[in-house]
């Protein structure tokens, strides 16, 4: 199987083949009123590989956005600023809270419906079936959704993907070319890390040109990982088009009920944060002074704080209510507690338990700031910082937060 | 394909879709020189995921006297995940659907396949409730679940956490474990009509909180013990024709998607090689500053 | 609320035994074991006894489980060899003490629990769920309670909904949780204790029984005196299992308290004596530390390739060196003839030396590391180990026959068990459970069992068969010590005269002689300095760090801490930051602190913590025992 990319005038039979599938349809999520993260990571891919499609192809399709909920017409202008062409709204109560059923049904109602297409397309619309391309979140949400939408839709669907290329490919496939090259155009290479973390999978969604089973699969669909691509700035004078969408929902699927939605204590959110600072039984000296120049500097990176599995179990007595709060088992790293790899991690007065290791060793850059150069941790970090942390955290957050303001100003 | 009424008297029917996969464990996992897995070194063992979808027939069994079924697809050595996975839940059936026609497909024609199996389960009778795991440890995907589900015309409910079934109102209250990135977790609580099909969440555990259900508990695994001496007495092969497939639908045909190409990533990550730094060098730690800052606003490498 | 007849707390040997036997007399029992199956919370030194006593009877376990026990139990090795050795330094005395080992006794096999019981338990619940009862796994007993109106005892658990019994067996050990709820009695104190602290050893079997020189059905007992004890009383031991060996230290408490040293040294000390360190010796694979610089990912792919190297050269040598193991290689078909094996071994060798810079040589492979509290029956037993409607065995009740070179502690709680199970039957039969009928009654039963009167007096037979065997020891040595008392004992004749006196003086006013520093410390040194071989052993053992050992362990976390420190300061405490078998405290500022990492809930803090075993399933889990 080769690949090439090729520029070229599409012919007749073409033309009326591309055209049953237009634009790219990204299923939006959101909480709380705003949209997750990853729905404006999605809507920025999306902006980017359109902005470039029509280029290529000397084309006009659309980056649409989908959403449905209860109350959700507020969220259209923002998705609109941040890279969406269209937004297709389905409001409802009953659309409150997500339930798989009924979300896969509307999204497939808004997906096939030639009166949603024409408002997108008011010129090229007549032949419209499905989108061109769908993309989906790959969340506990979004994972589960793009699934059930993708088997009403019966096309094909790549998970956790972290990048993204449309072009020409040529290809030669036992199956869906009989052994030909066939060509396939506006094809979306769908890249996804495999479960080693060695491997790059690259899967295509490919219509079947195997005259015996010859059929066509669109949308190309696939649900991207979170945190693997940027929104677009924001955009205030953006422009767009918003459908209002009538979802037709049976008694049948009222059946289906949520019954309270607990949200559990904020949890400590690693996987988000890029620095991670721990401490440990270094702080014994001063416990309360010494976590006060652990948050400061923590504060200055921006960094979540992290503790070491002794601490959790609260070894000092302190009235201090705030440094109490910081020493539970959701801050622990290591095989007791979380597992993180952040970009950087910086661990204070910590020795380094082949535990507490377990937990970070995939982290980018490790510092280690400790007075006992014989401690475990200095095989497995990058910088080890000789020092006690209550002179060296005063002056090292001096300096970042010297070197900030520095980087402030020329911005 | 298509719902029907489940009638109150009958045992509760369970059904599970398992998968074989390769045991990555440290000692077990076998790699090639280029990082790449070597799958004919490597041992196949029930995947942890599938496990904890098993587990939770094993709560209906021992909760409700339930009937367990475990189906899946693969070639004959999948076998071996079916005799793990009654060892786990004391399952009265197991079914392995296997054909040549099968091989290549990816989740849509699998979920075509398994969906079939699943109506011929429990004596022909289907199942109340069918439980796949959450996804599996090599192709990751998680898709396979929901789209059976789908095609079943079950309402699909995942990352389940607990579950209990109301056998004479004919409903599940199951409590859904949420992550919302860049928010916070959530607990729902939520109510269906059976027939239904759940994903168990990878941290399901089954809670058995009296004394008759522990001592059930223990009976159930017992009796389990002595039936995977003999799986092969509970074991059901069907092939294509068997299961009355179109093959359009399953395997290599029947997929709309494949894989393109497999590349190394490029990963810049070399071996760490400590820099020792003396806490009162100031100059130093102003290096260490600047450094910390330097990878804290570059772009994130992915 | 669910209502079943008995409940038992603990599931070791005592606590299977009484299940067992109240299945055996046809009555309803549930068996509450707070690990995740029973087996995993379990150490033992170990050695099973069954005996024969002259006067009275004791109920042995193949009297519960039957021949079964003898003919399918997964026992380690029969003990037929019992030496103590005198060292100093690297000089031993031996004398042979098997005619004391086999006073009175049907037999005795060597034992790992994690092995044993789980044996036990599917016995044991086989039998009890045709009563309709069973074993429950991964509970623990949080507190019991007595209601108005009935006798019943309601359990409280962490994880399950409470439940009534008509009456509880306490086998929970030698921290029983039910002695501290019921305040049936005190805590132990440090004199009433034993600290043992084991270690399990990997020696492939053929290599075992010819350094052994025995069979396949012998194995054999070495216990040690002396300068290892580092000036503490006690003594080490060592036996050999299958393919394995228990190598362990037991120390008065209260010795360690005068003298606290870490039990890991205390272990270690013993390891590198020359003649347990010849023992235990056998060919290890050490990684050579890496002088090239290779990349993260290459260094990951030959660790992957080394590991499997390994696992199959570990394999391949542990069939070798295992009974019949050449044969059922030869008959797999993968290899034809003994030589294809050994060079096989030979090449895996050699890959790993060439390519991924190992080196083979003497060493030891130390597989687990556990500590044990060990109550001393002499000091410390319930003289009515009842409460109500509960009754206490074994460790629980403080029974243990701890005499010299007579270490009994299994048997003994599984003669309390059988007791108490039958006790509990009469009770169910006639429907009542007041202290008369039930407590009164099962008090009067292990006041008859013999191994009671050996915790009360010295058995004057025993003393002989142990006076024969020293008696080359030189008169002076031992003598200058114990003088009077000595030449009385070694007397035939006065030696009646003598133990009726020293029965009248009491247990009490002669121990503390007897169980001195001289006794388990300078007179050993003496005579090995005399007398003593000395030993050749061209390596040094090298001991794993205690953070490598604790590493091996198996811990399920517990977030909700199960002890809790209520006297930073006291003399105790601090003490503990030497005597924590796992260093979970720490001395800092004059406070005791509890960090907590890798607690193997041995008890040794408990007689000055707030203590508590973690709940069901949490902490510690062996895989020998």
């Amino acid at each position: 199987m080769s690949g090439v990319t090729q520029n070229s005038e599409p012919s007749t039979g073409d033309l009326a083949r591309i055209e049953s599938y237009q634009h790219l349809y990204v299923v939006i999520e959101h909480e709380e009123g705003i949209p997750v993260p990853v729905s404006l990571e999605m809507l920025g891919e999306a902006r980017r590989l359109m902005d470039n499609f029509n280029v290529t192809y000397s084309s006009n399709e659309k980056v649409v956005a989908v959403v449905l909920g209860d109350n959700v017409r507020h969220l259209c202008q923002e998705l609109i600023r941040f890279g969406a062409d269209v937004v297709v709204y389905a409001d409802n109560h009953s659309l409150k809270h997500y339930t798989n059923l009924l979300y896969t049904k509307i999204i497939c109602q808004i997906a096939e419906d030639k009166n949603v297409a024409r408002s997108i397309s008011p010129n090229r619309f007549e032949n419209y079936k499905k989108p061109r391309y769908m993309f989906f979140s790959a969340d506990n949400t979004g994972r589960h959704l793009s699934s059930t939408v993708l088997a009403q839709l019966e096309s094909g669907l790549a998970s956790d993907i972290n990048k993204l290329v449309i072009s020409d490919l040529e290809i030669r496939h036992e199956h869906k070319t009989k052994g030909q090259p066939v060509k396939f155009e506006k094809t979306l290479e769908m890249y996804r890390p495999d479960f080693s973390g060695f491997l790059w999978t690259t899967i295509l969604c490919l219509d079947n040109r195997n005259p015996v089973t010859a059929r066509e699969y669109h949308p190309q669909s696939c649900s991207i990982i979170p945190g693997v691509f940027e929104p677009i700035t924001k955009e205030d004078q953006r422009t767009g088009t918003i459908i209002d969408f009538e979802p037709q929902i049976s008694d049948e699927d009222l059946r289906i009920k949520v019954l309270s939605r607990n949200i559990i204590k904020s949890t400590i959110d690693f996987e988000s944060c890029k620095i991670i600072v721990s401490y440990g039984r270094g702080i014994r000296d001063s416990p309360e002074d010494n976590f006060k120049l652990i948050e400061q500097f923590a504060r200055a990176l921006n960094a979540e704080i992290g503790i070491s599995l002794p601490i959790s179990k609260r070894p000092y007595q302190t009235k201090d209510q705030h440094l109490l709060s910081y020493m539970i088992p959701e801050r622990v790293v290591g095989t007791s507690g979380r597992k993180v790899s952040p970009v950087v991690y910086i661990a204070i007065g910590i020795s380094g338990a082949v535990q507490h290791l377990a937990g970070m060793k995939e982290s980018g850059f490790v510092v280690v700031i400790n007075p006992d150069s014989d401690a475990a941790f200095r095989d497995e970090c990058d910088i080890f910082i000789k020092g006690r942390l209550e002179e060296v955290l005063p002056t090292l957050t001096e300096h970042i937060k010297k070197h900030m303001l520095m980087i402030e100003k020329r911005a | 394909m298509g719902r029907y009424d489940c009638m109150p008297v009958r045992p509760l029917n369970v059904g599970v879709i398992v998968k074989l996969e390769p045991d990555f464990s440290e000692g077990n996992v076998s790699y090639n020189p280029d990082g790449t897995l070597n799958r004919a070194e490597t041992k196949n063992i029930l995947g942890p995921h599938s496990a904890a979808a098993t587990l939770a027939a094993f709560y209906c069994k021992v909760k409700y006297d339930a009937k367990v079924a475990i189906g899946t697809m693969g070639p004959p050595i999948a076998n071996q995940a079916l005799r793990q996975a009654q060892l786990i839940s004391n399952a009265d059936e197991l079914h392995l659907y296997s054909d040549r026609i099968f091989a290549g497909a990816d989740t849509l024609a699998t979920a075509e396949v398994l969906r079939l199996g699943v109506s011929r389960m429990n004596n022909g009778l289907g199942a109340d409730i069918v439980i796949s795991g959450h996804r599996a440890s090599d192709g990751e995907t998680g898709q396979t679940g929901p789209q059976t589900a789908w095609k079943l015309g079950y309402p699909f409910i995942g990352n389940v956490i607990d579950f209990h079934i109301d056998q004479e109102g004919k409903s599940i209250y199951a409590k859904r474990f949420i992550s919302l990135y860049g928010f916070y977790d959530v607990i729902e609580e939520i109510q269906a009509p059976l027939p239904v099909f759940i994903s168990a969440d990878p941290s399901y555990k089954p809670s058995f909180n009296t004394i008759s259900e522990r001592l059930s508990l223990a009976r159930n695994l017992n009796e389990a013990r002595n039936k995977a001496d003999n799986f092969e007495k509970y074991l059901q092969v069907f092939n294509s024709e068997g299961l009355g497939a179109d093959p359009r639908y399953v395997g290599l045909p029947g997929s709309p998607t494949i894989v393109y190409k497999v590349e190394k990533i490029p990963k810049a990550k070399a071996k760490r090689r400590v820099e020792f730094v003396d806490g009162n060098d100031t100059v130093k730690l102003d290096m260490v500053a600047k450094k910390l800052i330097q990878l804290m606003t570059e772009a994130p490498i992915k | 609320m669910e209502r079943y007849d008995v409940a038992i707390v603990g599931g070791g040997t005592s606590g299977l035994t009484a299940l067992r036997q109240l299945a055996n007399l046809g009555k309803q029992a549930v068996l509450l074991e707070a690990g995740n199956t029973p087996g995993t919370k379990n150490i033992s030194g170990g050695i099973l006894y069954s005996k024969k006593p002259k006067n009275g009877r004791v109920y042995n376990i193949e009297d519960v489980f039957g021949r079964e026990f003898i003919d399918d139990a997964p026992y380690e090795r029969p003990i037929t060899q019992y030496i103590l050795h005198a060292t100093s330094k690297d000089k031993l005395y031996s004398i042979d003490l098997t005619p004391v080992h086999e006073y009175q006794i049907n037999y005795a096999y060597s034992v790992l629990l994690s092995k044993l019981i789980p044996w036990l338990a599917k016995e044991a619940s086989d039998m009890s769920e045709k009563m309709g009862g069973g074993i429950i796994s991964g509970v623990h007993l949080r507190s019991v309670r007595w209601e108005q109106g009935n006798s019943d005892i309601v359990i409280d658990t962490d994880e399950l909904e409470p439940f009534r019994v008509k009456a509880l067996i306490a086998a929970d050990g030698v921290n029983s949780e039910l002695a501290e709820v019921t305040k049936a009695r005190n805590k132990f104190s440090s004199e009433q204790l034993y600290q043992g602290v084991k270690v399990v050893i990997k020696l492939p079997e053929t290599i075992l029984e010819e350094r052994f020189k025995v069979t396949s059905e012998e194995g054999a007992a070495h216990l040690f005196a002396g300068d290892v004890t580092m000036n503490h009383i006690g003594g080490g031991f060592l036996y050999t299992n299958r393919d394995t060996i228990s190598l362990g230290a037991v120390y008065h408490m209260d010795s360690l308290m005068d003298n606290p040293i870490e039990p890991s040294r205390l272990i270690d000390t013993l390891i590198r004596n020359k003649l347990v360190a010849e023992f235990v010796k056998d060919r290890v694979p050490a990684k050579k530390s890496s002088q090239a610089l290779i990349s993260k990912d290459e260094e990951i792919r030959q660790h992957f390739m080394a590991v499997k190297l390994l696992k199959n050269w570990n394999n391949l040598r542990s069939e070798y060196y295992s009974r019949d193991g050449i044969k059922r290689l030869i008959e797999s078909g993968k290899y034809g003839t003994k030589d294809e094996i050994e060079s096989r071994i030979a090449f895996l060798e050699n890959e790993l030396v060439e390519k991924y810079n190992y080196e083979f040589g003497d060493n030891y492979v130390e597989l687990e590391y556990s500590t044990k509290l060990i109550p001393d029956g002499k000091r410390c037993r319930m003289k009515a180990p009842y409460y109500k409607n509960i009754l206490f065995v074994g460790d629980a009740a403080g029974r243990g026959v701890f005499v010299g070179p007579r270490i009994e502690g299994l048997n003994v709680g599984i003669d309390d068990a059988v007791r108490a199970a039958n006790a509990v039957a009469r009770s169910l039969d006639r429907n009542n459970f007041d202290e008369q009928y039930l407590g009164n009654f099962y008090t009067k039963s292990v006041e008859e069992s013999p191994y009671t009167r050996d915790m009360k007096e010295i058995d004057k037979d025993y003393l002989k068969i142990f006076l024969d065997c020293s008696k080359n020891i030189p008169k002076d040595i031992v003598g200058s010590r114990y003088g009077m008392i000595f030449k009385l004992m070694s007397s035939g004749t006065l030696r009646g005269i003598a133990v009726g006196f020293a029965n009248m003086l009491g247990f009490d006013r002669l121990l503390p002689l007897v169980e001195s520093v001289d006794t388990y410390v300078n007179v050993p040194v003496e005579l090995a300095d005399r007398l003593g071989k000395t030993i050749d052993s061209n390596y040094v053992p090298t001991t794993p760090s205690l953070q490598e050992r604790i590493a091996k362990l198996d811990y399920n976390d517990d977030s909700i801490p199960h002890i809790q420190v209520t006297k930073p300061r006291s003399e105790f405490m601090v003490k503990m930051a030497s005597l924590c078998p796992t260093r979970c405290y720490s001395y800092e500022n004059g406070n005791v602190i509890l960090q907590h990492e890798g607690c193997i809930e041995c008890g040794t803090c408990a007689y000055e913590t707030l203590w508590r075993h973690p709940r069901g399933t949490k902490g510690v889990s062996y895989k020998y025992g």
